[in-house]
Order: structure tokens, then C-alpha cells, then sequence
């Protein structure tokens, strides 16, 4: 029994002690000699990245990677390459980045801080906030409504974590995932679902019933998302971020989010003047 | 691979707060799962050898339902396909109440009720025919038979496939995070939103896990050597 304990406890702390002294990532060299940019993207996250009737992955954010960064990457490696599509869920993303699985995340992850130190993000795509989904004609109208009630938001999101610190009055319920979060504010088992306003945006849209539900509230965090990258690969993400420049100078940027994000599009939610002069900032407009 | 570890985001801030708050729960649900798991598979154990028919199908089919359905099922059945069920002020004093962790216990425990039925079920037919048969010779009733000769001996006989099914038991409570139970699982994966450190919240789970399983396989282990029926199975020295 020890001997299996101390075999084990070896194999951990060798684990340990080897990783940090492996060399810095190159992933434009890696994408050099495969062909292929893997990304980690997300199933069930519409507009973004998800799949749809036709079974098709498709999305905002997989446009993006695909109309923009994948001709700037291309010149970068110089040659031709092929995008392959990994889900990749908020607790596993990280790992799949830095284990090598995927490239580049490109799904619907917002740039914190904290993860600043375990990855490095791109230019900020797209840019929301928390807000609350409520059932229509419910008392919540935002966040200083909120307190005593049930609210349920998706473990791993940063909008759970403001609830706790700053309003520990509300009773949070943490699921793993939107769908249970959902059916929990369908039965009752909440009174509210907390997450970025636009993922809120996108169960509206796709509900039996939109108009049952109401998105309510300015607000309460920001939320820039951005793609993450293995850290310190600064070649990589030169490539990455003139990608998406290219797609803001040009105007395609805001074709595509036309296209997904506009009145006729798989969510609306349009893009408001602040929003905008936000996203133009960062290319220096 | 290029990763840098740091483990100390499992002491500092509150990780090691929510460590323990995680493990707390995760031992509080096991336990009272394994107490409604061990009721009902003694009882559904024991009806599946009674001779009677109907209470042997009753049995059988509580047995074949429930664990031939897997526990994440079981979870959302209990906590979104039951309460609503109830009157609506009802629904809204249990939610107020740690209905997910309520609906977590039940689940776990009517799942893994079916599976200990099997073992104790086990443990009473490797016990020879004659013994019932002298026992309702003595005089005894069906029911003092099993309660007095038939069930005590199982349960000395059954202790090890027994505390392999605990084992499954405190494990598969981890799958309650998906109701929102906040057990040591979800703890762990909470520590990664806030430090982004996967493989350092991954491992002290997995330590964690690994210790409170030993523990229990050594106490149970003791059990086992103490309770050994001699004659029956005391030939069989564990170590």
C-alpha cells in the first residue's frame, strides 16, 4: 500500500518539476507543419459558436476565425491552412489550450485579469455585460432587485463570482451548464438566470416562446471577449490580432456582425454606439 | 506542453475554505445517501429471497429500474421532474431550502439502494437453505428468521463488495454538481474560475477523494477482520 503511495506521489511531483522547463510555444511553427489551426470553440452557444439545424458548426466567432484570422495566420506561415473545430467548455478550456489540444479558444470567453496570467487573449471581439433573464412581468428588473431571491448562473462564468462577492444576499444556484440553468427558471427552482446579456439574447431568441421572457437590467460587469492563446507566444498573436484589425479597418468585422447580430440575424442585439467606439479604440480610431 | 504550476492558489484566498466547505457536503450527502442506500437495500435485498411472489417482483423491479438508469438521469428526475409535482407554495419552501441538495441525497441513495439490494441479496444465498429451514423450525416467523439468523450473518458476510459499493457511492456524489449541489467536485472546478489553475483545484480534488476512500476502505477493512464469521469465510486472512 505505501510503495503505491509513493509511486504516486512521484509520478506528481515529477510531473511538476518537468513541465515548467520545457521551451516557449511557437504554434505558427506547429500550424507550419500540420496545416491545421486547431481552434476550441462551443456546441451550443448560439450565435457564437454552435450547431445548427443543418448540422453545420457555424457562428459569429467561427466566422471570424475563418474570414479573418485564418488569411492573416496563412500569410504568416505561408501557406495554405485548414481550421479544425474542438468544443472546448469553460472548465476545460484552459487545460485543452496548454495541454496543446486546441491553438486558439475562440468561443465566447471573456478577458479577465486572472486569466491574463494563464493565457494571453486577442483584440476584444465582441463586447456585453451580465443582465438577468426573468419570466415577463416578474419583480427583477436588475440587480438591486435581486437580493433574497434565487438566482442561477453557469458555473465558471464571471458574473456568478461578482453575485458572491458584492450581493451575498442572493441565493445563488451554480449549474454546469445553460440548458439545466434554463429549465431551473422555466419550473420555478429560481427566480432569475444571470449571465452575459447576449447569451441571454440567444435563449430568448431560441425559447418555445420569446416572448415569455424578458432580458432585464443594465449591466453589472463587463465583458469583453476576447480569443486566448497559449501565454507568451507573441508571434502568434501579432498574427491573430491583425487579423481581426484588418476585419475592423475594412468594415467586414461589422458585416459579420450584421449578419449574426442585426434585426435579421440568428440573435439581435444591436450594436450600440458606445459599444462600437469601444471596439474601434482598441485599432486606434 | 508548457504550463507553470502554482500550487499555492490552493491556500491563499479562499480555496481553502471552499476546499473544506466542498468536502463537508460531499461527506454530509454521502453519508445521509448511504443510510437511505444500506435501508433500502437491506430491505429489497432481503425481499428478493423471501418466498413470496409478489413482494419478490416488487423487489425486482425496484432493483432493475433504478440502477439500470444512469445516476445523471436520476438527478434531474429528482430535482426538476418531482417537485413540480407538489403544490406550488410547497415547491417554493423547498427551493428556499436546498431542494438540489435534498433532491442529490434521494437520487443517490434510491440508486445506489438498488445496487447494495444486489450485494446484500449476494450475502443471503450464499448462506445455506437449511439454516432458514431450521430456524422456522425452531419456531421462529419468516421475518424473526431473517432479522435474527438470515440478516446478521449477510451483512458479516457482505462487508467487502459492501464497501466497494460505499466507495462508488461517495464517488458518484460528485455528479449532484449538476443540480448546483455546491460539493467538493464543483469546489474544485470553482477554484479554477477564480485562479484559472485547473490542474492544481484537479489534483487537490483527486488527493482528497483518494484519501477519504482510503480512509474508508482501512476502517472497513478493520471491520471486516473483526466481524469475520469464523468457519465461514475467518479462513481468508486480509491484510
Amino acid at each position: 500500500m505505501s510503495r503505491i503511495l509513493v509511486l504516486m506521489l512521484a509520478v506528481v511531483v515529477a510531473f511538476g518539476a518537468a513541465a515548467p522547463s520545457l521551451a516557449q510555444p511557437d504554434t505558427l511553427e506547429k500550424i507550419k507543419g500540420s496545416g491545421v489551426l486547431t481552434i476550441g470553440t462551443r456546441t451550443g452557444s448560439p450565435p457564437f459558436a454552435y450547431v445548427n439545424k443543418n448540422n453545420e458548426w457555424v457562428g459569429f466567432t467561427i466566422d471570424l476565425v475563418e474570414q479573418l484570422v485564418k488569411p492573416s495566420v496563412e500569410k504568416a506561415v505561408g501557406r495554405q491552412i485548414k481550421i479544425e473545430k474542438k468544443e472546448s467548455t469553460p472548465p476545460t478550456r484552459i487545460p485543452l489550450l496548454t495541454s496543446n489540444a486546441v491553438d486558439l479558444i475562440a468561443g465566447t470567453m471573456t478577458d479577465t485579469p486572472q486569466r491574463r496570467e494563464s493565457v494571453d487573449f486577442s483584440l476584444t471581439f465582441f463586447y456585453t455585460g451580465a443582465q438577468f433573464l426573468v419570466k415577463k412581468g416578474s419583480p427583477i428588473h436588475g440587480i438591486n432587485d435581486v437580493s433574497g431571491k434565487r438566482v442561477a448562473a453557469q458555473q465558471g462564468a464571471t458574473n456568478a463570482k461578482i453575485l458572491r462577492e458584492k450581493y451575498p444576499q442572493v441565493q445563488l444556484r451554480e449549474f454546469p451548464d445553460q440548458p439545466a440553468a434554463f429549465q431551473a427558471l422555466a419550473q420555478g427552482q429560481v427566480d432569475a438566470y444571470t449571465n452575459d446579456g447576449i447569451q441571454l439574447a440567444g435563449l430568448k431568441a431560441k425559447a418555445p416562446n420569446p416572448n415569455e421572457w424578458d432580458v432585464v437590467g443594465d449591466f453589472y460587469s463587463e465583458e469583453p471577449y476576447g480569443m486566448a492563446m497559449r501565454k507568451g507566444d507573441a508571434k502568434f498573436k501579432a498574427a491573430v490580432d491583425a487579423g481581426l484589425k484588418n476585419g475592423f479597418d475594412s468594415g467586414k468585422y461589422f458585416e459579420l456582425y450584421e449578419k449574426w447580430f442585426g434585426p435579421k440575424g440568428e440573435v439581435p442585439y444591436p450594436l450600440t454606439p458606445q459599444v462600437k467606439a469601444y471596439l474601434l479604440k482598441q485599432v486606434g480610431k | 506542453m508548457r504550463y507553470t504550476f502554482n500550487w499555492s492558489v490552493l491556500w491563499s484566498g479562499q480555496s481553502g475554505h471552499w476546499l473544506l466547505q466542498g468536502l463537508l457536503t460531499t461527506l454530509e450527502l454521502s453519508a445521509l445517501a448511504w443510510l437511505l442506500a444500506v435501508a433500502l437495500g437491506i430491505l429489497s435485498g432481503a425481499l428478493r429471497t423471501v418466498p413470496f411472489t409478489p413482494l419478490r417482483l416488487a423487489a425486482i423491479s425496484y432493483v432493475e429500474f433504478f440502477r439500470n438508469v444512469p445516476l445523471l438521469v436520476w438527478m434531474f428526475f429528482w430535482y426538476f421532474g418531482v417537485p413540480p409535482l407538489l403544490p406550488r407554495p410547497a415547491q417554493d419552501w423547498l427551493f428556499d431550502h436546498g431542494a438540489e441538495f435534498w433532491a442529490a441525497v434521494v437520487a443517490l441513495g434510491v440508486y445506489h439502494g438498488a445496487r447494495m439490494s444486489e450485494v446484500i441479496r449476494s450475502g443471503i444465498q450464499s448462506i445455506p437453505r437449511t439454516q432458514f429451514e431450521a430456524s422456522v423450525a425452531m419456531g421462529l416467523t419468516t421475518f424473526q428468521a431473517y432479522r435474527l439468523i438470515i440478516l446478521p450473518v449477510a451483512l458479516r458476510l457482505i462487508v467487502p463488495p459492501g464497501t466497494n459499493e460505499s466507495l462508488n457511492l461517495l464517488k458518484n456524489s460528485s455528479v449532484a454538481l449538476t443540480i448546483s449541489v455546491a460539493e467538493l467536485t464543483f469546489q474544485t472546478r470553482q477554484i479554477e474560475t477564480y485562479t484559472a489553475k485547473a490542474i492544481e483545484a484537479l489534483t487537490a480534488g483527486t488527493l482528497i477523494y483518494l484519501v477519504l476512500c482510503l480512509s474508508i476502505a482501512t476502517i472497513m477493512a478493520r471491520v471486516e477482520r473483526h466481524y469475520a464469521i469464523p468457519g465461514l469465510i475467518s479462513r481468508t486472512r486480509t491484510t
